[in-house]
């Protein structure tokens, strides 16, 4: 068996609008799913209670149903539903964001229940109010001790994004599969991307492990 | 909008079979993978260079590549490397088992780390030797530690075995997707199917959550 890499050298332009669209669509997503996650999170610990059964079912639902389905589901399904047609990538955006956000929503109610009751009765002494409380007492400290489940959840966005080439978002894994079906070389084609995925995906476990490790202590209470 | 939700009932005899796939496929990945990752965190803490560094890139590797890549490359590339044509089915089954053995050694390895020195300094104390003291004192209480986190790969991996669609294999998504492009019953294909996964992947989460709340540590 002999490698032939020159498919891969001559479509890298091609290739990497692959690598950049991948990255985007993470970004987008952990930011989509930041904002919603933390607002459904916190509705769950601080929200009115009516509001928190669908809010638990929609999480568990999240957690429950593949993000291949979910991704289908809102590509050729919700169409259908709602009569708009969404773009791929659009699709993807709002697939991933859905399903990452429960996720999201998770990792903030585990942080804020790890803070000890002591503090906001401390804070409550003190003649602060709940909001006051919740802003200067709470989140501070649990945001830290979210960190490292966040950078986790960044790695799974990220890997979850290339299970968007199904729905034919033209990202980086769906750029390999073109490339290899054209060139006849999917051993160096995938190869690549398992080199470019890892290369891409390892320093963020890393180095969200290191920020960890510097930040740390400001969790502790 | 016109919806025809018999579509769902006639393909009953296909979803079921394909439901059954699916879970096959969970629980021999899962007997593979446990094993495997036995074997990834005794490489890991042998104390040998040769093998710490082998599991060590193994757990790594796997741990940041995309399911869904593993199993193209499984696909297109085994066959040629090794010149054996497996099946879909046994060709989606290694990259489950590698991509889970990766995280199941990883959650050995922690949980036989979380248990403290003092545990098996005490026991080499009572006279015990190197691996009586892992089996007695260590295992016992990393076993506590480790089931719950095994029983969250379990969840994950049931929903990851949807990705092995992509390579044909008949299972849940494959047949919901295929019945799909037949019928043209595309709102109420996607959406049985999304209801199978969420009928059989809720009270898994439920009980996962149980499981955390019975046996998590809380300090």
């Amino acid at each position: 068996m002999e490698l032939d890499f020159s498919p891969v050298i001559e479509s890298w332009r091609f290739l990497l609008g692959g690598l950049g669209l991948t990255l985007a669509l993470s970004v987008m997503t952990m930011l989509c799913s930041l904002v919603l996650g933390g607002a459904v999170g916190l509705a769950r610990c601080y929200g009115p209670a009516w509001l928190r059964w669908p809010l638990v079912f929609y999480i568990d639902s999240m957690r429950a149903i593949p993000v291949l389905v979910v991704l289908v589901w809102s590509y050729f399904a919700l169409p259908i539903v709602t009569g708009f047609v969404l773009p791929p990538f659009w699709a993807a955006l709002v697939a991933l964001s859905a399903h990452i956000a429960a996720y999201v929503a998770e990792i903030v109610r585990a942080g804020i229940g790890s803070i000890r009751p002591g503090q906001s009765r401390a804070a409550f002494a003190l003649g602060m109010s709940r909001v006051q409380t919740i802003r200067q007492i709470i989140l501070p400290q649990a945001l830290v001790r979210m960190l490292p489940a966040f950078g986790s959840i960044l790695s799974v966005t990220i890997k979850d994004t290339a299970i968007a080439a199904v729905i034919a978002v033209p990202e980086y894994m769906n750029r390999s599969q073109t490339l290899a079906g054209e060139s006849f070389r999917p051993i160096e084609v995938f190869m690549v991307a398992m080199v470019v995925y890892f290369v891409v995906l390892f320093p963020v476990t890393r180095g969200v492990d290191m920020v960890y490790a510097r930040l740390a202590h400001l969790g502790r209470s | 909008m016109n919806l025809d939700w018999s579509v769902v009932w006639r393909n009953a005899g296909a979803l079921v079979d394909g439901t059954e796939l699916t879970v096959a496929l969970a629980v021999l990945t899962m007997l593979i993978a446990v094993p495997g990752g036995i074997v990834l965190a005794l490489m890991r803490l042998s104390g040998s260079r040769l093998l710490t560094g082998a599991s060590a890139s193994f757990v790594e590797l796997f741990r940041n590549l995309p399911l869904i890549l593993v199993i193209y490359t499984a696909y297109y590339v085994m066959p040629i490397a090794i010149g054996v044509a497996f099946s879909p089915f046994v060709t989606g089954l290694v990259a489950l088992s590698l991509n889970v053995s990766a995280y199941n050694g990883e959650t050995f390895r922690a949980g036989i780390g979380s248990i403290r020195k003092g545990q098996s300094e005490a026991a080499f104390a009572l006279g015990m030797s190197r691996w009586q003291a892992m089996r007695e004192v260590v295992l016992p209480q990393a076993a506590r530690r480790v089931l719950p986190v095994l029983a969250s790969t379990w969840v994950s991996l049931f929903k990851d075995t949807s990705l092995v669609s992509v390579i044909a294999v008949g299972e849940l998504a494959y047949t919901a997707m295929r019945i799909r492009s037949q019928t043209f019953r595309v709102l109420e294909m996607l959406t049985a199917m999304a209801a199978i996964y969420w009928a059989l992947g809720y009270p898994q989460a439920k009980l996962v959550d149980w499981l955390h709340r019975r046996l998590g540590v809380s300090e």
